[in-house]
């Protein structure tokens, strides 16, 4: 995206290299002197790529835009809550994707790029929050450290008073970024895999120590992966609606969604579709702003080649024991906590029933899985999110390569356009979404669910996708320009197939993320339609909460041993 | 590449392991049972949409039974919670007619609502008579389907003398250890902090007392129930059935009907006005409150709308739970004051 920035200037693009004393490769060329004869191709796909955008994103945004301009409900919302919720979700996005990043980015180099023991199974455990709705998670927490959970309870028995209960700021802040670092994971060690080792052991032959040359030499190179890292997370936690609503409302800690959710359900005003479509617009021009610092941000960058030579792990030395047994600890605190939390549920019949041996049973187990409605929402979803996953992966990967690899004018604009609605809550999504439904065609159909997820979802593959790419240097492409290759083949031969694994990671992710959705869904849903996320939902609904932990419980698992046999293609 | 192909493998056997975990069993409940003896009065084939925040097994049931008598009246359901409920009929209301026949949800606040923008049909259900008139719409646009009162729950293994009135909770003795949903989120304690305001003997003073005690205003009354009967907090405001059916899974968890007496929602049903199965709408509505109906909501743990079908294992006989019937006007009049008082007062 910042190549597009400089768009008018023909010729080299420095980025920056004069701060750099490592050994990147040559610059760009100069495309503009044929540019003329073979922009047709490149062209074509460009526009391709914006009228699906327009189709999928604008259109829906569109709805939500009239809808909010359609009366003028701002006086009302400044009037009430909104600056203080704006508030607080402000914070509590940009602090929970601050520490998710650098969660995610310590535990990528710790996983990925030192001998810490038992790094396969440690990178499984990290990834679980990613599989847990944030609604289950966040009522498994409180259990953990709600106020008389056995944590604050043993302290209090201590020390006479509460060690930290989860409920307010804080807690949302913590949550959010429990939930949200394994997306920071996964994209940095995706850009992490990019870069040659062999930097680190010059600097460490030239007697730097492991933790200056990973200062120096590998954190920079990974700027421009934390930075999409943090702007993914920071816009997507900006609509959660689970975590806030759950752990922030009870300390009165309101969030921009959950305002929402106060609108439209307590019933105290006129038109409530006006006045949340109005507060997605706020937040849409939150997101903008935070894609505009993006680009500012991102205007100074790195390059460098790709390694042939094979991955060096850096030896930890006399840190390796008390890096192994705190790395483990911290992962484990907060991954199987909320596992054993909702395994003890899954295994009781009804909460505050004592845990005993004699008391445990697979009811839930059973009632979870076996009611009908089941086994229709795991087709529903499964199907939804394998397609929403395939066509944000093509979708991502072009738009993520165009953007990156090419330059437009409108470059820019293409990539917002892909990111805005990760900052809109899933509820004015779906809002948008049933108002052109009648209209295309679509209401009351599976794909009405798909459109909306494809929507949701693209921003993470595109984020996944151009973050690695804007970190490589053009000569490939260059090379291939050369041999006599088109701009087109060129992206498609060359471009295309260095991002691919980026894509499929981006891709995984949004399977992962759409296969227990639930706001979207549960508005969208034809009736008698299911889905897992509203599956789930129901159960609690229902008052069964041991059969719906149960049921994400399987959902953990079963995702768990798939991502096990994709982290097995690394070593 | 061949990378490539293994996470394609890893996430295609994902996406069958969830397949798999959703089809361990199939026990389909077939609804079909057509007894010919009730043909005589059974509907031609028809197929009616309904909009519910009822839980998707207890409508299912409902549906099952409805079925019995009208074995060709095909009832699709679309369940969601009220909010999610009132995004989606406020969507299709923006750009046409609601896609529902009925409405099976919520309080009668929002019945209200519909009813003045003449979204609602009007229909008394037959042997109206029979039904407690406080949940019948005198301008016969609903009718309520249950009573739900709010109550106070505690958790037996900790709390040794539950609190037997309203008044009780704003004992000290309670401080830190109360929760209750938000006004915000549920529409029932959105018109329970109405009532009690309204009320002559509770009022302001009471619930400034109350906040005294800092209760934990907890999502809604789901996580409440949870929340007392895992001990998180031991003592709950929170409608009764979620109670007593944890009662009956096996939590140490039990009801007290306060002495003051209690509000209530009537989870009411009414029929769209563009609906293009009248008759067959009108059939489910009455099925809701007839005997067989009001007989499984006992079963479903519900207070029903009749006197003749007794009550739910574990529950009082009607006539012992003082209930409190305050002027729906007043209360809906006050009832955005009456949240925003309550937000104030429990920061």
């Amino acid at each position: 995206m910042s190549s597009s920035s400089k768009a008018p200037v023909a010729g080299p693009v420095v980025s920056d290299r004069a701060r750099s004393r490592l050994p990147l490769t040559s610059s760009r060329p100069s495309p503009r002197t044929d540019a003329r004869r073979t922009v047709a191709g490149i062209d074509l796909l460009r526009l391709a790529l914006w009228l699906v955008c327009a189709a999928v994103v604008l259109v829906p945004l569109g709805a939500i835009v009239v809808l909010a301009f359609s009366a003028n409900h701002l006086p009302l919302l400044l009037s009430g809550d909104i600056l203080q919720a704006g508030t607080n979700s402000l914070v509590s996005a940009v602090a929970s994707a601050a520490i998710a990043v650098a969660a995610g980015t310590a535990l990528a180099l710790l996983l990925d790029r030192t001998d810490l023991r038992g790094r396969r199974v440690l990178r499984l455990f990290a990834l679980t929050p990613l599989l847990v709705p944030p609604f289950v998670g966040a009522i498994a927490w409180i259990g953990i450290a709600g106020p008389t959970g056995p944590i604050n309870k043993a302290w209090t028995d201590w020390f006479g008073g509460p060690l930290w209960i989860i409920y307010g700021g804080d807690g949302v802040i913590a949550l959010l970024a429990i939930h949200s670092y394994p997306i920071a994971y996964m994209i940095v060690s995706a850009a992490l895999r990019r870069i040659p080792t062999d930097l680190e052991q010059a600097a460490r032959i030239s007697g730097a120590s492991a933790v200056r040359a990973v200062r120096t030499i590998t954190l920079p190179l990974l700027k421009p992966a934390m930075l999409s890292a943090f702007i993914l997370i920071a816009v997507g936690n900006l609509a959660d609606f689970g975590i806030p609503s759950i752990i922030g409302l009870p300390e009165r800690y309101v969030t921009l969604s959950t305002l929402i959710y106060r609108y439209i359900q307590s019933g105290t005003v006129e038109s409530p579709l006006e006045v949340i479509a109005t507060i997605g617009v706020v937040l849409l021009v939150v997101a903008a702003l935070a894609m505009v610092v993006d680009l500012l941000v991102s205007r100074s960058r790195w390059e460098l080649d790709d390694s042939a030579s094979a991955v060096q792990l850096l030896p930890l030395g006399v840190a390796r024991l008390p890096l192994t047994v705190g790395t483990w600890l911290v992962v484990l605190a907060i991954t199987l906590l909320p596992l054993l939390a909702l395994l003890s549920q899954a295994l009781l019949p009804a909460p505050g029933v004592p845990l005993t041996w004699a008391n445990l049973t697979l009811d839930n187990i059973v009632r979870a899985t076996s009611a009908p409605s089941t086994l229709v929402g795991a087709t529903n979803s499964v199907l939804l999110s394998v397609l929403a996953g395939v066509i944000c992966g093509v979708l991502g990967l072009a738009i993520g390569t165009v953007v990156t690899r090419t330059r437009a004018r409108s470059n820019t604009a293409l990539k917002t356009v892909a990111m805005l609605p990760q900052a809109i809550p899933g509820l004015v999504i779906a809002v948008g979404w049933l108002v052109i439904a009648p209209r295309i065609g679509l209401f009351n159909t599976p794909w009405l669910i798909l459109c909306a997820y494809v929507m949701a979802f693209i921003a993470i593959v595109v984020q996944s996708v151009s973050a690695p790419l804007s970190a490589t240097p053009m000569t490939a492409e260059e090379a291939a320009r050369i041999s006599g290759a088109s701009r087109l083949r060129a992206l498609f031969d060359i471009s295309w197939r260095m991002a691919v694994p980026a894509a499929i990671a981006g891709s995984v992710l949004v399977v992962l993320t759409a296969v227990r959705e639930l706001t979207i869904s549960v508005l969208l849903l034809a009736p008698g339609a299911q889905t897992l996320g509203v599956n789930i939902f129901s159960l609690q609904q229902a008052g069964a909460y041991n059969a719906a932990s149960a049921l994400s419980l399987i959902i953990t698992l079963v995702g768990l041993a798939g991502l096990g046999l994709a982290a097995r293609r690394d070593r | 590449m061949s990378r490539t192909t293994q996470v394609v493998s890893a996430a295609t056997l994902v996406a069958l392991g969830l397949a798999l975990a959703g089809c361990s069993t199939t026990a389909e409940a077939d609804s079909t049972a057509a007894p010919e003896a009730s043909a005589a009065e059974a509907l031609a084939p028809a197929t009616i949409t309904v909009y519910t925040s009822e839980p998707q097994e207890k409508i299912d049931a409902i549906v099952a039974d409805f079925n019995v008598d009208q074995p060709d009246v095909t009832v699709e359901v679309f369940r969601a919670g009220t909010g999610d409920l009132t995004a989606r009929i406020e969507a299709e209301r923006t750009t046409g007619d609601v896609q529902a026949d009925i409405l099976l949800a919520a309080d009668s606040a929002t019945f209200e609502t519909y009813k003045a923008d003449d979204l609602l049909l009007a229909y008394s259900p037959a042997d109206i008579e029979s039904l407690n008139q406080d949940v019948v719409d005198p301008d016969g646009f609903y009718v309520g389907t249950r009573i739900i009162p709010t109550v106070i729950a505690y958790n037996t293994g900790m709390i040794d003398s539950p609190p037997t009135s309203w008044a009780d909770l704003t004992d000290t003795d309670y401080a830190g250890l109360i929760t209750m949903p938000n006004p915000d989120v549920s529409g029932a304690a959105a018109y329970n902090a109405a009532v009690w305001l309204d009320n002559a003997d509770l009022g302001d003073e009471w619930l400034v007392d109350l906040a005294a005690n800092q209760p934990v205003i907890a999502d809604s009354n789901g996580p409440v129930s949870q929340a007392v009967a895992a001990g998180t907090q031991p003592v709950g405001v929170v409608v009764d059935y979620l109670v007593r059916e944890l009662a009956a899974a096996g939590s140490p968890i039990e009801v007290a009907y306060p002495t003051e007496g209690v509000p209530y929602v009537s989870q009411p049903v009414g029929i769209f006005a563009n609906t293009d199965e009248q008759a067959a709408s009108e059939a489910f509505v009455d099925y809701l409150v007839s005997a067989d109906g009001q007989a499984l909501a006992v079963e479903q743990s519900y207070l029903p709308v009749r006197n003749d079908v007794g009550t739910p294992e574990g529950a009082p006989a009607m006539d012992d739970i003082a209930i409190l019937t305050p002027d729906l006007d007043v209360i809906n009049d006050t009832k955005a004051a009456a949240v925003a008082r309550f937000n104030e007062l429990f920061q």
